[in-house]
């Protein structure tokens, strides 16, 4: 069914201007990749209503749902700068949210999905040479959902302004701040999952730090 | 992401319609192959009618020009044709016409075609159609099957297919629904070929004195074969009712079977009046018709993979379809009756737009409100500017309406819609889009409509779809909402469906916003706490041991600080055990020490998670340790604690539920808790949340939690499945590689390295023994389904227990599902408005659960059907619902 128009989840030109893979090695890679980079997000919008219209894609039947959000942050001032990542457990999850969700307004904008080839560490930062994303730095226009032109912005949102501003003051940078949203059920028990396990004090600590980094880098070689 | 400052890029990626495709853009070059089948895949971009006598003699050229240089054209031209009629269903009439017209000699070579002997153009193309057909049928692709079967009848209209061999055909698809234990969907989609076909070629039949009466009887007595499954999925619910027919929905192949009778009754006089005819006019086709072979449809193949639950049970899932009703919210001077001739032909031609444009809900939505070009003349009033028509009996349509009826009726069909609904929500955005003037008054009629259809029994799950898209829907345009017209319904019961679900609108769209963007689009009456529309305060956590006047403010704060600090699991876990020593010695007698201790530290770690949801996932992926602690109490597994668990989580997002639905997906996904844990929740707990009346009752919240508990287990099985079916494939793959590599080496062994022979050789030696991999799979299967099992169990016990336990009388339960009742129903108290709702909410578990109830129906009869009491009209209405859904004599 594709011979009458062009369906809505072919990949777009969209791509990460970092990655060092060559584009047949991206096209494979996004082809079987469950994670989206969302675009042109207000400041404020939180996590949660992206969760709530992002979970509208998801196939729990089929094993699916939404893995992790990852926040895009201004690094210097750790506050949201416009972006983020949604990851699925699922292909046909991102797929979806590409035909249904991208083009559709979240927080009053209309947003802007695309196939990503995945989170890695770092990634949650703008990398503009402010701080912010780099097409903030070039913007003309004045934009009151992502900045304004300076410190504006419209008197109904100072409040959520304060708290965003707050929230994620304490965002770390380096391997495992980000949590890995869970991973596939696993029998207890076992050698590689400690689960209900007795456990004794010396054998906790960092290895379970340790184990959602393990299964991101996983992620990556599978990639 | 660089490019977004580069503007000389901007344009290539703004929007998806000028999609160009990075990596062809220098293949623009299109072979004559590809430009002829282009040029009958856009027939009537302008003008059909004025266009098919040129695409004709351009085919023709073409296939000329193409023998001339070595092979005729013909598979390209019918590649065109199977395209065309597959993917742009409401051109098949106009292709009909270019096939008619293709059968023609050429007018300027007519010497040419009548000298070389060979058949006129549009009979080979006919010919070369039927082999495609053939595999559309060989693979049982129904929506394509349907299109061609369609276009074959207009053919025959058009003489150029004998009505006797269409009418074998239309045969054999009614003899599906003769067999024994057909699927209801391959039934359906048997009835709706044969039912469409004779609608279409109807008039010529008659002619020919074929008697049509064998194949409307042979769909009506399938039918009716179904009526009482048809209770189970209509949209508007009278619990006491058995009848099929309804009074706000139709049922799509019922209203077929009426179309055709109607058509009978008249002798298809109405076809002219239903279906475009362009080919009508032509000439009569002098030569005798195409015949077409007999066929038999094959039978569904179900790829078995033999994978069994313990206990034996087969746990693949078939999903089934079932009764398809579409809500009706127009009259019929308004949107067509989709029970008429003319009605099926507008309506069943829009829904399969809808269906097939899936892909691309921006074409979709455009070619939705270009409908109109391609049907009959006056069926829909024309656009405000356009000129003046005279308007035709009976017809005169609203075309926006007729749309955006539909496009509701498809999410709102049960148990499921066919795609997600978020798709038709996004359509209606897309279309409301294009044409805000004419669509936006449709859109607010619908609302209105539906609106008023929740004080008449409009299902639960409708409703709860119902504020699902109006929620996201208000998202897209501004949240600007008339609320003030639904005012005076804050006097109904609180409990009452319109109140609920303005609630509900209210709750998703603070979700997908804020609260106070929210409460300023509310008139006053509805803002005020006593009106209890919004929630009562700004939606947040609540964290029970802040007030340090409460009790066990110090303990929670010294485990607060010991996770703000960062400390180790460890050291938090050896607080938390010292917890219960300290509180143990200063609690009063009858409290349950370990549940304090648990909530304490269940909300704590909330707590320092509560800034977002990555936050609570950086808080209890550091924590599991703590967690797993807890839940399994030092060393046993533990009911009590996991329930305190859940408890304390609902405790602590009680103003922002569906934060408690998203903590439990995760404590789930962690295997802090199992499904089954929160399954029994729902049914002990989760009624404190939604502010109930009644013991026994089940709201849309429960069945949020519920839904996800048993997706989740569900979806480890699906996984666990494929996990397995890999593994075996993979295995079988090695060992015939294998297999073939000792056979290759025996002759050239020369160059195999000895290392490559070494791996074969293990993955031979390993795949006899069943791989570790595979056993564990295995095992996990094995697990999985049990659990799944449990989780089916305790829910089917949970509403056993609610509506209809013996040991527990729920007076309630039977007197709302009788007539008397329903119509005092103005009358209703809070508590028999949520025993009404909880009766929903068990129907859908039936409808919606049924492929994994079918397998498992005899052990969970066992199991739960055992504490039913005896008799009562109750008991008679859960069972019927139960026997319905597990595919059992009702």
């Amino acid at each position: 069914m594709a011979h009458v128009v062009t369906p809505l989840d072919q990949p777009s030109n969209y791509k990460d201007s970092q990655a060092r893979l060559d584009r047949q090695k991206q096209n494979e890679l996004l082809a079987r990749s469950s994670t989206l980079y969302i675009g042109n997000l207000s400041f404020f919008t939180t996590e949660e209503q992206i969760y709530e219209i992002f979970s509208k894609c998801t196939s729990p039947e089929e094993g699916g749902g939404i893995k992790r959000i990852i926040m895009g942050l201004d690094r210097n001032t750790r506050t949201p700068c416009g972006f983020c990542f949604v990851e699925y457990y699922t292909h046909a999850e991102a797929l979806a949210c590409l035909r249904y969700v991208s083009g559709t307004k979240l927080d009053e904008r209309i947003i802007r999905c695309d196939l990503d080839l995945g989170y890695r560490e770092g990634r949650q930062f703008g990398r503009g040479k402010s701080g912010g994303q780099v097409r903030d730095e070039h913007r003309q226009d004045y934009d009151p959902g992502r900045g304004g032109w300076g410190a504006q912005a419209q008197r109904l949102e100072i409040e959520r302004r304060r708290e965003v501003e707050e929230r994620y003051a304490d965002a770390q940078e380096g391997p495992g701040a980000v949590a890995g949203g869970g991973g596939d059920w696993k029998e207890a028990g076992t050698a590689d999952n400690p689960l209900k396990r007795a456990r004794s004090p010396d054998d906790q600590g960092d290895s379970e730090r340790a184990a959602p980094r393990a299964r991101m880098d996983d992620d990556h070689a599978r990639m | 992401m660089s490019y977004h400052g580069g503007g000389h890029r901007r344009k290539q990626y703004r929007g998806g319609d000028d999609y160009s495709g990075h990596d062809h853009r220098h293949e623009t070059f299109e072979t004559p192959e590809q430009k002829l089948r282009k040029s009958i895949i856009n027939l009537g971009e302008v003008d059909p009618v004025q266009e098919l006598s040129r695409l004709a003699n351009d085919l023709r050229a073409a296939n000329d020009a193409a023998i001339a240089a070595g092979g005729p054209a013909i598979p390209a031209i019918t590649e065109g044709f199977r395209i065309g009629v597959t993917e742009q269903p409401f051109k098949i009439p106009y292709y009909a016409t270019l096939l008619r017209l293709l059968h023609d000699p050429a007018t300027d070579a007519e010497d040419n075609a009548s000298t070389d002997g060979s058949p006129a153009l549009g009979k080979q193309v006919l010919e070369d159609f039927w082999k495609g057909f053939q595999t559309f049928l060989d693979k049982l692709a129904w929506r394509e099957i349907r299109f061609c079967i369609q276009f074959f009848a207009h053919c025959t209209m058009a003489g150029l297919v004998s009505s006797q061999t269409l009418f074998e055909l239309l045969r054999s698809f009614t003899v599906v629904l003769q067999e024994f234990g057909v699927s209801h969907g391959r039934a359906m989609k048997a009835g709706l070929c044969a039912a469409e076909g004779l609608m279409i070629a109807g008039p010529i039949m008659l002619k020919s004195g074929t008697d049509v009466t064998e194949i409307i009887t042979a769909i009506g007595d399938y039918s009716e074969s179904v009526n009482s499954t048809k209770t189970l999925v209509q949209p508007v619910v009278k619990l006491y009712d058995q009848s099929p027919v309804i009074e706000h929905a139709d049922e799509l192949l019922d209203s077929a079977l009426a179309a055709l009778n109607a058509l009978v009754a008249s002798g298809f006089a109405q076809t002219v009046d239903s279906f475009a005819q362009p080919y009508a006019d032509f000439s009569p086709f002098p030569s005798s018709p195409f015949e077409l072979p007999s066929v038999l449809v094959p039978p569904e193949v179900i790829e078995l993979d033999g994978l069994t639950t313990e206990a034996g049970e087969d746990a693949q899932v078939k999903k089934e379809e079932w009764p398809a009703y579409f809500v009706r919210l127009f009259d019929n001077d308004v949107t067509p009756d989709l029970t008429t001739p003319s009605g099926y032909a507008v309506k069943s031609a829009i829904l399969d737009i809808i269906d097939v444009f899936e892909v691309n809900r921006k074409e979709c939505a455009r070619l939705l409100l270009e409908y109109p070009k391609w049907t009959l003349h006056g069926t829909f009033k024309p656009r405000p500017g356009a000129p003046e028509q005279e308007p035709v009996a009976a017809k005169n349509w609203q075309l926006e309406n007729t749309i955006i009826e539909l496009t509701l009726g498809s999410v709102f069909l049960l148990p499921e819609s066919i795609h997600r609904s978020i798709y038709y929500i996004a359509l209606i955005t897309e279309i409301c889009k294009l044409s805000p003037q004419t669509v936006g008054p449709a859109v607010g009629k619908s609302i209105r409509k539906l609106y008023g259809l929740l004080s008449d029994g409009l299902d639960v799950e409708v409703a709860h779809r119902f504020a699902d898209w109006f929620s996201v829907h208000m998202s897209n345009f501004g949240f600007a909402w008339v609320w003030k017209e639904w005012v005076p319904d804050i006097q109904l019961s609180v409990r009452h469906p319109k109140r609920r679900f303005v609630r509900q609108a209210l709750e998703y769209e603070i979700r997908l916003s804020y609260y106070d963007r929210i409460l300023k689009t509310l008139p006053e009456a509805m803002q005020s706490p006593e009106a209890q529309c919004m929630p009562e305060e700004t939606p947040g956590p609540e964290y029970d041991y802040d007030d340090p006047s409460k009790p066990y403010h110090d303990s929670a704060q010294s485990l607060l600080s010991l996770l703000r600090g960062r400390t180790k699991a460890e050291d938090v876990v050896a607080h938390y055990e010292s917890l219960k020593n300290t509180i143990s010695e200063t609690a009063e007698v009858d409290v349950n020490v370990s549940t304090v201790v648990r909530s304490i530290a269940v909300q704590s770690l909330l707590h320092i998670g509560n800034r977002s949801f990555s936050h609570f996932l950086n808080a209890i992926e550091r924590y599991l340790p703590l967690l797993r602690n807890i839940a399994s109490s030092g060393g046993t597994a533990n009911i009590d604690a996991r329930m305190d668990i859940l408890n304390a989580v609902a405790s602590y997002w009680k103003r922002l539920k569906n934060m408690v639905v998203i903590v439990f997906d995760k404590l789930m996904q962690y295997q802090i808790v199992d499904p089954t844990d929160v399954v029994a929740w729902t049914f002990l707990h989760g009624k404190a949340p939604t502010g109930a009346v009644g013991d026994s009752t089940f709201d849309a919240f429960q069945w949020d939690v519920l839904k996800g508990a048993l997706d989740k287990a569900n979806g480890r099985v699906t996984i666990a499945r494929k996990k397995v079916t890999a593994l075996r494939k993979e295995a079988d793959d090695t060992a015939a590689k294998a297999i073939a590599t000792e056979g290759a080496a025996m002759d050239v062994d020369a160059d195999a390295k000895p290392g490559e022979l070494y791996a074969y050789s293990t993955a031979d030696v390993m795949h006899a023994a069943e791989s570790p991999q595979l056993t564990t799979a295995l095992k996990a299967f094995a697990t999985l389904t049990r659990e799944q099992k449990a989780a089916l169990s305790r829910t089917v016990d949970g509403f056993v227990d609610y509506l209809v336990a013996a040991d527990k009388s729920n007076q309630k339960a039977g007197e709302v599902i009788t007539e008397k009742e329903w119509h005092n129903r103005v009358n209703w108290n809070e508590e028999q408005w949520e025993t009404w709702e909880t009766w929903c909410w068990f129907r859908h578990f039936c409808r919606a659960y049924s492929p994994y109830l079918r397998n498992y129906t005899q052990s969970l009869e066992v199991a739960s059907m055992s504490k039913v009491a005896s008799s009562g009209p109750a008991v008679d209405l859960f069972k019927k619902t139960w026997n319905i859904a597990t595919g059992q004599d009702v």
